[in-house]
C-alpha cells in the first residue's frame, strides 16, 4: 500500500491553502529586489542587482483550509478511521482546498538604464503549483459507500485539481513617470514541464428505487482529465532520466505559454502611497506529449433484466456481458492527444501605505568600498503602514485574502516587515519579514503564521521565503 | 553594526527555537485506516406473463442460465467482505409457482439454492434476504458466481388467466456488499 499512503499524505500536504500564493510580506518591501516580481511598478533605488543563482528567491508554501496534519496524525491513540471520518467526511466540504506552491529563482538580474527613471529586471525561475478540492462525495463513497443513501446524488463535480510546473523566462521595465507615479510591466515566457488538470467535470451517480427491479444506478458523466508531460516524466522516471527531462522541458523543450504581469505605484502624497499589480496574465498552450482522458455519457441501469417474450429465452444470450458492453457503448471511458490551453492563475495584489517618522536616507552601504556613500539611494520614512489585498483566481472563484502590515527601516542596514493576515483558512496568521542589507549583500528571511509555530503540526498554513542577492545603488 | 546584526540573528534563532516545535505525529497511522465501504446495486430483474406461461405445455416454465461476472472479478472477488442478496418474488397470475434460483461456480457446479414456493395473486409476494459472509452463508458463494441459474415451474394449470391487469411472475434481487478498499 505503499503509493497509495504517499498519495494520502501528499494529498494531504498539499492540501494546503488557497493563499499558498500570497506573499504579503514580500509584496511592496522595496528594499528587496524580489518585491518588483510581484509588482512591476515598485518603486525601486537599485543601480542594480543580481540574484544568487539557486538562492536569490526561494518560496514554499502550504496550507490546508480544512484539517492539519496534527488534526489527523497526532499520536492520541483515537483510532485514525475515525479521525477521518470526523474531520475529513464530517469536517470539510468541498470548498476546502489542498494546494502548495514553490519558486526557485535560477538568475534575477536588474540595472539601471542610461535613462535613471528606467529599470530593467530579467531572469528564470522555477515555479510549481497545485490544487486540490476536498472530493467530499468521492470520498464518501469510498469510506461508507452508497448504502443507505437512495436518491443522493454523488456529485462528480466534487474532482476538481489543477496542478503544474514550468520555468518562466521574464523581463521587465519600470519606469518613474513622474514624482507621483511609477510603473512597470513585465513579459513572461512559460515553459511547462508538466500539466494536469480537470477543473469542470459535470456529472453524478445515483442509486434510486427501481421501475422494475428493487434499485436502479445512474451514471451521468461529463468528466475530463487533461495532462501535458506527464508521459514523458514517466518515461523518463522508467530511464532513470528524470532530471534531464524536466531541464529539457523546462528550457522550451515542453509547452510553451505567453504571459504579462502590469503592476503601479502612486504617490497619493508626500506620505501615502497607492500600488497595485496584476501578475499572471498569461496563458499556456499544450501541445507536446499531450493525453487527455474523457468520461461522458448517461446511463441507469437495474442489472441484468429478462423480460418475457420480448428477451425470448437463448441458450448463448450473454445478458451480463451486453449490460457490460452497453453501458461501455453509452458511457466510453477514452482518451485523446487533442491541444488544449490553461491559464495561469492570476493573482491581484493592492495596498494602501501611510508613512511616517524621520527620513532614513544613505549611509556608506553599497559595493564599492567605505568611504563612499549610496548614490541613487532616495529617502524613505522609517515607518509605514497600511493595508493591502490580495485576491487570486482560483477552479472555484477568486479567492481573498486582507492584510495589514507595519514596517520599520533601521537605517540602511535593516528593515522589518510585520503583517497579519485573514482569510477564509484563518484568522490568525501573524508574519514577519527581515531584510538584512550588510554591504552589497542583502538577505531576507519571511515566515508567516508564526503563532502556529507553536506547533508546526497543527498549523494549517505555512510559508518561508528566503532570498540572498548582490545590490548597488551605484556611486555618487 | 556588526553587533546589532549578529544580536538579531541570535535573538531570531534562540525565539524561533524556542517558540517552534512540533506534537508527535504518527504517519504509520495511515496504516490502521479502514475503508470499507457497502455498495448496493440492481442484480437480476425476470419477469414471465401469464399468457406466456400458459403457452407452455408441461410444468417446466423456463430455465435458463445467466452469465454474472460482476462478484468473481479480481476487483470485487478479493476485496469483498459480506453482505446480503435480497430476493423480491411476486406472483399475479392464477397459479402457483415455484422459482428456484441457483448459484454456479465457473465450473458449473451449483454452490447455492434459493427456492420461492409462491401462492396465486393476491397475496403472493415473497421477500428473502440471504447473507453471505462471517454471519451467514460462506462468502466464496459470492466469490466465485460465475451463472445465476433461474428455473420456473407452474405447479397449477396451463389454462386459467387471474383477473388481475398483466398479470405475471416476477423476480427482482438485489445485492448489498462489504468491500476492503483498504
Amino acid at each position: 500500500m505503499r503509493i497509495p499512503k504517499i498519495l494520502f499524505l501528499t494529498i494531504l500536504w498539499v492540501c494546503i491553502g488557497a493563499h499558498a500564493q500570497n506573499k504579503q510580506l514580500l509584496y511592496d518591501f522595496t528594499e528587496i529586489p524580489q518585491s518588483m516580481l510581484i509588482n512591476p511598478g515598485a518603486q525601486t533605488d537599485f543601480k542594480w542587482y543580481g540574484g544568487i543563482p539557486g538562492i536569490s528567491g526561494l518560496s514554499f508554501q502550504a496550507g490546508s483550509s480544512g484539517v492539519s496534519a496534527y488534526d489527523l496524525f497526532a499520536a492520541d491513540g483515537v483510532d485514525f478511521t475515525a479521525k477521518v471520518r470526523d474531520r475529513l467526511l464530517g469536517g470539510m466540504t468541498t470548498r476546502d482546498e489542498i494546494s502548495g506552491t514553490q519558486q526557485i529563482e535560477f538568475l534575477n538580474i536588474g540595472f539601471r538604464s542610461s535613462d535613471p527613471n528606467v529599470f530593467y529586471s530579467f531572469g528564470i525561475y522555477n515555479e510549481s503549483d497545485a490544487i486540490g478540492y476536498w472530493f467530499q462525495d468521492y470520498a464518501i463513497l469510498a469510506i461508507d459507500g452508497n448504502v443507505n443513501r437512495l436518491n443522493q446524488r454523488f456529485d462528480l463535480g466534487d474532482l476538481k485539481t489543477r496542478g503544474e510546473m514550468m520555468n518562466v523566462f521574464h523581463f521587465g521595465v519600470n519606469k518613474k513617470l513622474d514624482n507621483k507615479l511609477t510603473v512597470g510591466g513585465r513579459a513572461k515566457i512559460y515553459s511547462s514541464i508538466l500539466d494536469f488538470n480537470s477543473t469542470r467535470n459535470k456529472g453524478f451517480f445515483v442509486t434510486r428505487p427501481g421501475q422494475n427491479n428493487l434499485l436502479s444506478s445512474t451514471f451521468n458523466a461529463d468528466m475530463k482529465w487533461r495532462t501535458s508531460g506527464i508521459n514523458a516524466i514517466k518515461a523518463a522516471s522508467n530511464e532513470d532520466n528524470i532530471a534531464g527531462t524536466i531541464i529539457k522541458r523546462g528550457f522550451f523543450g515542453g509547452n510553451l505559454g505567453l504571459g504579462f504581469d502590469l503592476g503601479l505605484t502612486y504617490q497619493l502624497n508626500k506620505q501615502t502611497v497607492f500600488t497595485a499589480s496584476l501578475l499572471d496574465l498569461g496563458f499556456i498552450y499544450h501541445s507536446n506529449d499531450v493525453e487527455n482522458y474523457t468520461l461522458k455519457g448517461d446511463v441507469t441501469t437495474e442489472g441484468v433484466e429478462v423480460i418475457l417474450p420480448g428477451d425470448a429465452l437463448n441458450p448463448n444470450q450473454d445478458f451480463w456481458q451486453d449490460l457490460v458492453d452497453n453501458i461501455e457503448e453509452i458511457v466510453p471511458f477514452e482518451n485523446n492527444f487533442n491541444n488544449y490551453v490553461t491559464f495561469r492563475p492570476t493573482k491581484l495584489y493592492a495596498s494602501l501605505r501611510y508613512n511616517w517618522g524621520e527620513q532614513a536616507i544613505g549611509g556608506a552601504d553599497c559595493d564599492c568600498g567605505p568611504n563612499v556613500i549610496s548614490g541613487n539611494r532616495t529617502p524613505k520614512f522609517v515607518n509605514g503602514a497600511g493595508g493591502q489585498l490580495y485576491v487570486i483566481n482560483r477552479p472555484r472563484g477568486p479567492q481573498t485574502a486582507l492584510t495589514a502590515f507595519y514596517q520599520r527601516r533601521f537605517g540602511n542596514v535593516m528593515a522589518v516587515k510585520a503583517t497579519y493576515t485573514a482569510d477564509k483558512f484563518t484568522y490568525t496568521n501573524i508574519g514577519f519579514g527581515l531584510n538584512l542589507q550588510a554591504g552589497p549583500v542583502n538577505l531576507y528571511v519571511m515566515a508567516d503564521n508564526l503563532l502556529a509555530y507553536r506547533n508546526i503540526a497543527d498549523s494549517r498554513y505555512a510559508s518561508f521565503q528566503l532570498g540572498l542577492n548582490i545590490i548597488s545603488w551605484g556611486k555618487k | 553594526m556588526k553587533r546589532l546584526l549578529q544580536s538579531v540573528l541570535l535573538v531570531l534563532l534562540i525565539s524561533g527555537g524556542a517558540i517552534s516545535c512540533t506534537e508527535n505525529l504518527d504517519f504509520n497511522q495511515f496504516d490502521d485506516l479502514e475503508a470499507t465501504p457497502t455498495y448496493e446495486a440492481g442484480i437480476l430483474y425476470l419477469e414471465a406473463p401469464e399468457d406466456i406461461i400458459n403457452l407452455i405445455s408441461g410444468t417446466n416454465v423456463f430455465s435458463q442460465n445467466f452469465n454474472f461476472d460482476a462478484f468473481s472479478s479480481d476487483i470485487f472477488a478479493d476485496r469483498v467482505l459480506d453482505g446480503t442478496i435480497t430476493f423480491v418474488v411476486e406472483n399475479t397470475t392464477s397459479k402457483e409457482l415455484e422459482i428456484t434460483v441457483e448459484l454456479l461456480d465457473e465450473g458449473d457446479n451449483v454452490t447455492d439454492t434459493e427456492v420461492f414456493s409462491i401462492q396465486p395473486a393476491p397475496t403472493a409476494i415473497i421477500q428473502r434476504e440471504i447473507a453471505y459472509g462471517d454471519s451467514g452463508r460462506s462468502i466464496d458463494i459470492i466469490k466465485t458466481l460465475s451463472t445465476i441459474r433461474v428455473t420456473a415451474t407452474n405447479l397449477g394449470d396451463n389454462s386459467s388467466v387471474s383477473n388481475l391487469p398483466d398479470p405475471l411472475i416476477t423476480l427482482k434481487s438485489s445485492g448489498k456488499f462489504r468491500v476492503r478498499l483498504k
